[in-house]
Parts: structure tokens; sequence; C-alpha cells
């Protein structure tokens, strides 16, 4: 697991309900799994308005806004929209992403002062989304197959999960661990070690509100421990199963951005 | 015994160590015993930038510098390949740096204390494991050496275990950032060598990427591609030799072909600390040697040469001893303090065994010489040792901690060695000097006496020459000084820590390869910042807008421009002279009066043009277009006329071409939006100094001067990587096919986009995506993460200060000749400007120091000797001293440095006691004679014959520093022999010489009393 809490878009959906009963007894995997869903699959679709701010080494902050929107296509296939409102000089510039679950993820950015719509190649997603201590991958989620998984302790709320890459040399960690809600299956912190068996990074979520039935953070952080950096989300006006348009998430709309999120 | 109140007071403290000899002997070594006891706390800084005290103004700002822009000290690696055709751009070669690359990133401390990093050998034992490290030294010497210099090694993590590199500011091929063209006219965003090179066709492929990227060619890789750098970042410079160390641990199997060199001023800073301590231990103790069978050659008389050897070593131990004991930090400087009270404090004691080895065989009792010697010597022993420890202790007037330091413990040490020749000495002799042994060696010295030795007969013809010859020999030392002041006239003031390496040294080798690839090996890093930050010019947005407002709608809208101008004013008046969060508030306000203005029109056709865009385009045509918009009743009939009318000629559209052709007149209209207008404006207006485009093109056209300037080999800032996002983010691949002009109209139309964005919003845009390589915040580097300052880091290919301060000067003029757009100021730091600022400050305090201390000793020599005359003459010789030595190092074109400018004060010391010894004996014996010409003649028995063993001792005794690596240590054994040389001369030429004609004045008042 260690999908990482970025989105609040998290959909418990159907497993919500059982969740506590069901839970004694789960392996490492279907943990992970569980997860996984409540933290990037919540709704059908979801949309919510992020805050971000992006601490420095010396304490200086630097905020920007955007809403992001985001729609299940398929089990395992996503799609987002992410469009910045401020700070003025960054407004309407956007970023779509496709999550592929059989290969890897499509990536657009739309530069409205330069009126440019430019593909990414697809690249290492653990590297910094948009100069926060978030990566593309905290915002879309990792791939549980990616990493084994085994159950280190659990006690009356929490699992804790470690979690080591099956390909070590694709990632900056030696292993991470989750703290897993029992509850709702929202992972609360995720630490990350270095081979040098230090922590160097963590991300949390400060704020775990319910929306619309879906148990969704609100409020999460990174930081990076060794750059003494930091940034935190703020998430604000979350709405899940919205009816989002499949069509929103094109090149079309990166130059023209949907009404979901120009208002 | 003579019982004047004069003489016993000089006696009185020999007295008591002829009385009491063991007593002396037992205080001695307690007081050794005392002082050595400190030594274990001993600490070393081998930080030339402690040369400036921590609260210096340009190192707090070089530290504000380096916190602010997160910039660490280098430890520079290149890896040069001369003999492949393909340079360093081999699968082979790149695999090994990238390699070491991991290497150095997986560097971790194992649990048998040792450092490891990963295994990639294929035959090692461990492949992809750990494999364990040893940089401990084979040689049992270094490893004693180690020891007693609390050397570790293997310290490469700092308290909490952890690596010294910082992994995350690395700068190699493997771990730095490439944007690039990729698959369907994409970007790519990884790291210049993701993954080691398996062919030349991708080993070419990374060459070309480093090459077309500013900030690598010329830093990274060599522009000839022989040369790759890896600039591995330190938390602390003093891990600097370790990890120099280990490097070359890492890379000791690789091919002869693939050079490796490592450099760096945190390295040879380093280095230099750690041989110091080498050198410390191995030429003090040489040239001790060398002295002691210099005494031995000299006096032929084991036991009483030991003496002055007791007196050296003792001095040292206890000076070191009390600065190791009041706290003090072992320095380069005094380092140096074994080198430079050895000469000192043998100098004391060799006048007495001189003396009492010429005079013993008269008195045939060691008490009686003894006494007889001291009683001629304690005068001008007391006056030798007060000026040198006045020259010594002036140093305390330079602004540099580590200077003081040196000068009051020198000065101490030197008081020490008078105390010891008053005493030590003589219960030395008397307990351990055997009588027999002396009488041994009386009866065939005695009889060498009157015949004279070569050297006694070489000083009895010299006295003579110089009584005889006074005319020309003043003559000639007139002119040596008139060209000596040529010389200093001539002296370049300059240092660079890497030259205090011998040229054949490996950090001077690697220096200069590196340098003669890369843009330079030297940092200094220009900052700029706005004068006056934060202050927002409102009334000349509030004008700039107006304006705008009126070129872009007045046609269309002239009754929206009215209104939003009567806002503008308004808001001007309001705000105009506040800035700060009211400036957002003014906009917030422009915002909603721009909404409003839009919601007639532009709002209106944005709802249309969103109609359309979410239309389904599958079956659409103009006919189902128009059905699908004739229902919406909140846009006015009158665009959906124009709609229609626009769309009508081009029926054969369907779908996507047909949404595309109906966006094409929404778009029209929607652009007329006074919202977007007002962000627009909020962009460019509000923009940090740095996002200005007009700004960062004053940046541009900065470097572009500097890179002008010969040292500088390479500049790189913000500029740089902007240009090259936006090139990168705006190219169009030429399609296949094409002609040669086509292709060229393609690669100019790219090439255009090498450049500094139009707006303030489209600089922003692409500083976010530089925000978000895969290298977290290395854009922070250069610019600040408000924007409001930048950095430019300069890359020197010499460390000379002299070069560093020629081109702060060349800036200054510069920026006085082409102001920039906006007032601001410009600041240096890095070690490289450090240097200058340090040795600036040496160079003056030393001339102070140097001045103050002359005009003390002068006094001193006047009061001594009762006589402005001889205290005039007395400076002589080391006045002579002093400007011949200078000018020496004016013409023979050795810069002036650290320690040439801290050898003034030894000269002073040193070159003083010739001449307070020849005067006061002068004078003692023309009160005898009363004549001059017989005074001289007496004057180059004994008295010369001591002056002349001092100076042969200690300027031959000082030669093993020539063999040492390090120039500080050469610089002082030349200077030791040139400062005996030519005091020894200007004593015994031009005193004399001079003494001839002004005997009369001179000699008048003792005459008158006689």
């Amino acid at each position: 697991m260690k999908k990482i809490l970025l989105l609040p878009l998290a959909l418990l959906g159907l497993f919500l309900a059982t969740a506590p009963l069901q839970a004694a007894g789960l392996t490492a995997d279907e943990i992970v799994a569980r997860a996984n869903q409540a933290s990037y699959y919540a709704g059908a679709d979801g949309k919510a308005d992020v805050t971000m701010t992006i601490k420095a080494a010396d304490g200086g902050t630097r905020e920007r806004q955007f809403t992001i929107l985001r729609l299940n296509d398929g089990p395992e296939d996503q799609k987002f929209y992410v469009y910045f409102q401020a700070p003025a000089d960054v407004r309407k510039m956007a970023f779509l992403v496709w999550k592929n679950a059989d290969r890897e993820d499509d990536r657009w950015l739309w530069l409205p002062a330069l009126n440019l719509v430019k593909r990414i190649a697809p690249g290492d997603k653990r590297t910094s989304f948009v100069g926060s201590d978030f990566f593309y991958e905290d915002v879309s989620g990792r791939g549980i197959d990616e990493d084994t998984h085994s159950l280190v302790e659990e006690t009356a709320e929490t699992y804790l999960v470690r979690n080591e890459p099956k390909d070590p040399g694709s990632v900056e960690f030696a292993h991470y661990l989750v703290w897993i809600d029992k509850t709702d299956f929202l992972p609360r912190k995720a630490e990350y070690y270095n081979n040098q068996g230090n922590l160097y990074r963590r991300v949390e979520a400060l704020r775990v509100e319910n929306v619309n039935g879906h148990p969704t953070v609100m409020e999460s952080q990174a930081s990076d421990l060794k750059a003494g950096t930091s940034t935190i989300n703020s998430f604000s006006n979350v709405s899940y199963d919205i009816g989002l348009n499949k069509r929103i998430f094109s090149e079309r709309f990166l130059r023209r951005p949907p009404r979901e999120v120009s208002q | 015994m003579p019982r004047e109140d004069n003489p016993l007071m000089k006696l009185r403290l020999t007295d008591l160590s002829l009385r009491f000899p063991r007593t002396v002997l037992l205080l001695a070594a307690l007081l050794t015993l005392l002082f050595a006891w400190q030594f274990p706390k001993v600490k070393f800084d081998n930080d030339p930038e402690n040369m400036l005290s921590a609260n210096e103004p340009v190192r707090v700002f070089h530290h504000e510098v380096k916190e602010k822009y997160a910039l660490y000290d280098f430890v520079v690696v290149g890896i040069v390949n001369e003999t492949d055709a393909e340079g360093i751009f081999t699968p082979a070669t790149l695999t090994r740096i990238d390699q070491l690359t991991h290497e150095l990133l997986s560097l971790r401390l194992a649990e048998n204390g040792l450092p490891e990093v990963r295994d990639f050998s294929r035959g090692g034992q461990n492949p992809g494991g750990y494999r364990s490290i040893d940089l401990n030294p084979e040689s049992s010497w270094q490893q004693a050496l180690n020891v007693a210099f609390n050397h570790q090694p293997n310290r490469l993590f700092d308290e909490q275990g952890q690596s010294v590199i910082i992994g995350r500011e690395l700068i190699a091929p493997s771990v730095v950032d490439n944007i690039k063209q990729a698959d369907l006219g994409s970007l790519k965003l990884e790291y210049l060598m993701e993954r080691a090179p398996t062919t030349l066709e991708e080993a070419r492929i990374i060459r070309d990427d480093a090459m077309n990227n500013p900030l690598y060619a010329g830093t990274l890789v060599s522009e000839d591609e022989k040369a790759i750098c890896l600039y591995i970042p330190i938390i602390k410079k003093t891990y600097s030799h370790n990890v120099a160390n280990l490097v070359r641990n890492l890379t000791q199997d690789w091919p002869e072909e693939d050079e490796v060199y490592i450099t760096g001023l945190p390295v040879a800073e380093d280095t230099f600390g750690i041989e110091m301590l080498v050198q410390m231990a191995t030429s003090a103790p040489l040239a001790g040697l060398a002295i002691f069978i210099l005494l031995l050659l000299f006096f032929r008389n084991l036991s009483l040469i030991i003496a002055p050897m007791v007196v050296a070593i003792v001095s040292v131990i206890c000076t070191m001893g009390l600065l190791i004991g009041l706290g003090y930090d072992v320095h380069i400087m005094s380092s140096m303090i074994a080198i430079f009270l050895m000469p000192i404090a043998v100098a004391d004691s060799v006048h007495i065994l001189s003396e009492f080895y010429d005079t013993y065989p008269r008195f045939q009792d060691k008490r009686e010489t003894i006494r007889y010697v001291i009683g001629h010597l304690f005068r001008p022993m007391l006056y030798t040792s007060l000026t040198t420890m006045a020259g010594f202790a002036s140093l305390a007037t330079t602004p540099i901690p580590p200077v003081q330091v040196f000068g009051l413990h020198v000065a101490f040490g030197v008081g020490l060695a008078w105390v010891l020749s008053m005493t030590l000495v003589p219960a030395y002799i008397m307990l351990l000097v055997p009588q027999k042994k002396l009488q041994k060696l009386t009866p065939r010295e005695k009889k060498e006496i009157p015949a004279g030795g070569p050297l006694n007969r070489i000083l009895e013809n010299l006295g003579s020459f110089s009584t005889r010859r006074w005319r020309p020999i003043i003559l000639l030392a007139s002119a040596l000084v008139a060209i000596a002041i040529f010389g200093i006239s001539r002296i370049q003031v300059n240092d660079n820590p890497v030259k205090w390496f011998s040229p054949k040294h490996e950090i001077r080798v690697a220096d200069r390869v590196l340098n003669s690839h890369f843009g330079g090996t030297y940092t200094a890093y220009l900052t700029l910042a706005e004068t006056q930050p934060g202050i927002c010019d409102c009334e000349a947005n509030s004008n700039a807008m107006s304006i705008e407002v009126e070129q872009r709608f007045a046609e269309k809208y002239p009754a929206a421009v009215a209104t939003f101008r009567e806002k503008l004013a308004e808001l001007k008046k309001r705000y105009g002279q506040i800035s700060g969060p009211d400036v957002s508030r003014a906009f917030v306000e422009l915002v909603e009066l721009a909404e409003h203005l839009d919601s007639k029109t532009t709002a209106l056709w944005g709802e249309l043009a969103d109609e359309i865009n979410y239309l389904n385009p599958v079956g659409l045509n103009s006919r189902t277009l128009h059905e699908r918009i004739a229902p919406l009743e909140e846009i006015p009939q009158e665009y959906k006329r124009i709609l229609h009318e626009y769309v009508e000629p081009q029926s054969e559209l369907e779908g996507e071409e047909l949404l595309e052709a109906a966006l094409e007149i929404t778009d029209l209209y929607t652009a007329d939006s006074f919202v977007d207008f007002v962000y627009e404006m909020q962009a460019e207006l509000t923009a940090p100094l740095f996002k200005k485009p007009k700004i960062l093109a004053y940046l541009a056209q900065l470097q572009a001067h500097l890179a002008g300037n010969p040292v500088v080999g390479k500049t790189s800032s913000a500029v740089d990587s902007l240009k090259k996002a936006a090139y990168e983010l705006n190219y169009l691949e030429p399609p296949g096919g094409l002609s040669q002009s086509e292709q060229a109209a393609y690669q100019e139309r790219n090439q255009s986009y090498n450049a500094i964005p139009e707006t303030a919003a489209a600089v922003a845009q692409v500083f976010v995506q530089l925000e978000g390589m895969k290298k977290k915040d290395s854009l922070f580097h250069l610019i600040t993460r408000n924007y409001q300052e930048a950095n430019v880091w300069v890359q020197l290919t010499s460390g000379d200060n002299q070069d560093m301060a020629a081109v702060v000067k060349d800036m200054q003029v510069y920026m006085q000749e082409n102001p920039p757009p906006t007032p601001m100021k410009i600041e240096w730091a890095g070690l490289t400007y450090l240097n200058v600022v340090w040795q600036d400050k040496m160079v003056k305090g030393m001339m102070t120091s140097l001045g103050s201390s002359f005009v003390v000793v002068l006094v001193m020599m006047m009061l001594l000797f009762r006589s402005v005359l001889f205290g005039l003459l007395a400076m002589l010789p080391l006045s002579f001293t002093i400007t011949l030595s200078y000018g020496i190092i004016g013409l023979v074109g050795k810069e002036y440095d650290m320690p040439v400018a801290v050898l003034s004060a030894l000269t002073l010391g040193l070159s003083v006691d010739f001449a307070i010894h020849f005067l006061e004996r002068a004078r003692e014996i023309q009160l005898k004679t009363g004549n001059w010409l017989e005074t001289a003649k007496q004057m180059f028995k004994e008295p010369a014959m001591a002056i002349s063993r001092n100076a042969i001792i200690i300027a031959i005794g000082f030669t093993p520093l020539l063999l040492a690596p390090l120039v500080p240590y050469q610089t002082v054994g030349f200077f030791l022999a040139t400062i005996m040389g030519v005091s020894w001369l200007a004593t015994l030429f031009i005193l004399p010489a001079l003494l001839t004609p002004l005997q009369k004045i001179a000699f008048r008042k003792p005459e008158d009393e006689a």
C-alpha cells in the first residue's frame, strides 16, 4: 500500500460499511489494497480545491492554489485534471494526467502564457509535484504491486505495514512504513527510510473528515527531513460523484478550462 | 666578587641558577611536563576561513548566501581521458563514473565502524550488497601521525552516523536533471545519465545532451569532451581531505587512461591543514636536527650543545602547551610556532655558548666563565628578547585572530627562552657538562684561537675591510636599498591556498589539469538583490494599466474603459502611498469590476464557448451545432448569429474540426476579457524582480560581461536554466523529408525560443517547470524561492586573490557604467572571494603591525642605548634586511602572501638582535680601548664570531624546510636564510662602515665620561 493521501478524493465505496468487521485477519496485501481504494478511488469522480503551502528550510513559504478533478476510468485507470488558480502568474496553467494500470502514465501540460500544450514523457514518478515535497506518485498513487508488504503490527486502531520495493534501484527509499487506520483504511502516516536506515521523509494526514460518506483527507503534509522542507495541502470544496464529463480530460480542455474549475 | 648593583641585578637570576642547579633543572622539567600535559587536549583547525573572525561581515554574508541558496563546499573530482578518441564519453568510462556516483551516494557507516559502499564489482564478494572500505594508511609512520594529530581517515560521518556527503545535492551526470525532447514531441525530464550507457550511441546521446545544456557544458563536462567533473557537496569543509581519500580509494582500480584529479579550495585547504601538521612533526624536528649538527660542528662538545637544544625544545613545548591549555585551536599559523621559535630560542643560547666556549680557556672555571659571559650578554640578550617579543606581540594588532594568537604566543615563547637561557643553560652547564671534557677541549682550542680558525681569520679581515672601505660599503648599501625599493614597488600582493602546495603536489597538478579543461574549479558567488525590496510603485503601476487598457479596449468598449480608468484613479488615490497587502486588495477590487464589465459581453461569449466545448463531436455538423445552441436562452441571439455566419461557409466541417472552427470565433470575443486583463497586469506589474524579463535580460548581460574576463571560465544563473527550459518546451521537431532551407527555418524558429520569455507570467510558468524537476530545488541554488534575489555561480580558472579582486573591480565599474533597470545591489561570496577579503585585511594589518612594532623597537633601542644615534643605528640592519628581503621578493616575482606577510615580524625580531649585540659590545670595548679602530678589530673576534655562528646555524639549520612539499614552509626556510645573511652583512659591514665616520659623535659621550 503506501498510497499516500494527497488526493482526498478517497473513496471507500462499498467496503466502508463492513470494513471494521472484516478487518480482523486481513493479510498485508489485502490491507494495502483497501487502503489504496480508500485513498485514491473514492466515488466515481471527485473535485477539490487545494491550497498548497510549500515551506522552505528557512521558514519562507510559497503558496499555490489549484483545483483537482479526478475521474475513475475502469477498475484501475484514472484521469486527473489539475488547474492552477493562483498566484496570478500561473493562473490557468493546467496539468492533465492519465493514470494507466497497464502502461506508463500519460501527462500533458498547458502553459497559457506561452500558449503551449506540451506532452510530458513518462518518467520517474517519485519526483516533486510542482516543486512541492509531494511526489507525483503521492498525487496519483503508487502501484500496489511495486512493493512487497508485511504487517508489522496491529493495534486496536491501526495497522502498521512495512513495504519494500521489488526493484530497489528504481526508488530512493530502502523501505517505508505506513500506519493505516482500521476503521476507514485511510493511511495516516507514511515514513520513508534510506539505505543507511535513516528516516528521511514523512507524509501525514493531518485532518480527516467525512465528505459525502467518504472519509477524506482534508489536510496532508509531506516533509523532506533532510532538506528541512515541507508542504501542506489543504483541501476545500471537496465533492464526489459530480458526474464529470470524460471529455474534460483532453487536450482541448487544457486550452479552454472546464466550467468545473474555472468558476 | 664585584658588589656593584648593576652586575648583581644582571646576575641575580644566573647566580641563583648556579647555586641551585638541581632545583632549576627540576623546575624546568616540571614546567615542561605541566605544559606537555595539555597536549592531548589539542584541537586542530585547518580552515583558512578562520583567518577572519566569525562575526566578520563578509564571512557572515558568505554563510547567509550559502544558507539562502543551499550551497555547500564541494570536493571537485575530475575524470579525464586524453587517450580515447571518444574522450570521456565511452560506455566503459561513463559506467565507472556512474558507479562511483552511486558508491558515493550509498556511503554508510557499517557496524564495525568502517565506511561501506554499495558493491558494483562483478567479481566482488558481495555484488549488489555493500563492501567495506578502510582508508587508514598502510604505513605505520602515517598511522602514528594520524594518532598524534587525532586525524581519523575513516571519519566520513557526522555525530549521528550520517554520511558527510550531501547526496541530494551531488552534482554528477547520473544525478543532474536533463530536459530533452522525447517521442511524439513530448518532453522528457530525467537525469542526464539515467543509466550507464552500454553502447557508443548511448554514450554520444549523453554527450550531446550535456553539451546542449548551458548549465553543464564547461562545468559538469568539459567542452573538449575529454573530462567530466563531479562536485561532491559535504556538510563541512573539514571533511574534504577524507572525502578526497575516499574517492582515491574508490577509483584506485581504474585504468590509467581514466585519470582522476581531485581539487577545489576546500580540499586544498583541508589537505594543507593536514599536511601542515605532518610538516610540524617532520620539518621542525629536522630543522632541530640540522641545528644540532651545526652546533656540534662549531663547538665539538656534545654535552655543551645540548643546552641550546633543550632551551629550544622546552620553549616550544611550553608555548604550544600554553596555546592548547588556553583552549586555542592549532591553526595554520600556530602550527608554525615551533619553526619560528626555534631559531630565536637557539640564538640566545648560542650567544652564551659561543662566548662561553671562547672565554672558558681564560677562566678555566665553569662558574666564573658563566658569570663573565652572562655579565656581558645580559643586557643585549634582554633587549634582543624584548625587541623580538615586541615584534611578535605587535601581531596582536592585526585584525586576524589566528595571527594575533600566533604573535602573542611566540612573544611568550621568546620571553621564556630568555629566562631559560639565563637559568637553565647555566644550571645545565654546572650540573651536566663535565669539567674534564671542557679541559680536554681547551688546550686544543686554546692553541687555535690565537692562530684563528678559518672563520676567525675571515672575520678579522672583514673587520679591517669594513672600517677602511667604509665609503664604498655605504655607497653599495645605498645602491642596494635603492634597487630593493624598486623591487618592493613591484611586489604583487597575491595569495591562493592551492599555491601553498609545491608545483608537483597532486592538488596543484589537479588544479592545473582541471582548470585547463573546465570553466574553473574556483567558485565565487555574485548575488543580486533589490536595493529597496517590497516597495511598490503604485502610481507607475496604475499609469501603466491605464495606458494598456486604453490601447487594448478603447476602440471596442469605450464606456467600459472609461469606468475602468475611473476605478484606477480612485484606487491610486486610496492606495497610492501604501504598499504591500494593499496592492493585492486593489487588484481584488479591479477583478470585481472587471467581472462586472465582462458580464455583459465577454462572459456570455465564454458561456457560449463552454457550451460548444462540451458538445460531443460525434455526429456533429453545422446543422446539429445550431440545434444545440439555439435553445440557450442566456446567450444573445446576436452572438448565435455571428457564430452561425462564421461556421456556415465551412459547412463541410464535421465533428472535432467543426468544434475547432466554432471555437475560433468565440475565442476572438473571449479574448477581450477584462478579468484576464487584470490578472495579466497583476502578474506583470507585481512580478518579483527576477521574474521580470528586463531584469533577467540585465542579468544575462552581466553574465556576458563577466564571461569576457579571461579568468572567468564560466557563469551560471537561473537565466541559463530558464532559456534552456523555454527552448525545450517550445521545441518543434522538424518533420521528415524537409528541404535544407525548410529545416533551417525550423532550426531558426526553435532557436528563437532559446531566450527569456517575453512576459513575467511566461517566465513564471517556465520557472514552475524547473521547480518540479527530478532533482528538487536545484533551481533555488541560483534564485531565491520568492524570486527577489539571484545568485550567479562564477567559476574562475584561477584562485589567485589578484584575479578575483580584478573581477570584483571590473564588475563594479561595469555596473556603474551600465546601471540596472531597477536599483540593485551586488555582493560577492564564496571561498575565493573570502580569501581576497582576509588577505586584504592581512596585508593592511601587517603593514600597521610592522610599522607600530618598528616604532616600539626604535624607542626601546634609544632607551637601551640612551642615545638617539645608537637607537637609529640599531634599526639600520633590520631596516636594511626588511627592505632587501622584500625587495628580493618583488624582484624575483614571488608574491606577497600570508607566510611572507607574517615573516616581516620574524625579520624584525631576528635582525635587530645582531645589531644590539654588535653595538652593545662595541660600546663596551670602546670604553676599554678608547680607539674605534682597535675596538673594531676586537669586535671582529669573539662578538663577530657569536653573530656569525648564529647566522650560519639558523640560515643553514632551516634549509630542510626547503624540501617541504608546502610552499609556506619553503618560504620560511628561504626567508630565514635571507634574513640571516642580509642582517649578518648589514651588521658586520654597514654598522662598522657607518661607525667609522660617525665615531666622534657615536663615542663622544663615553669618552667624555672617561
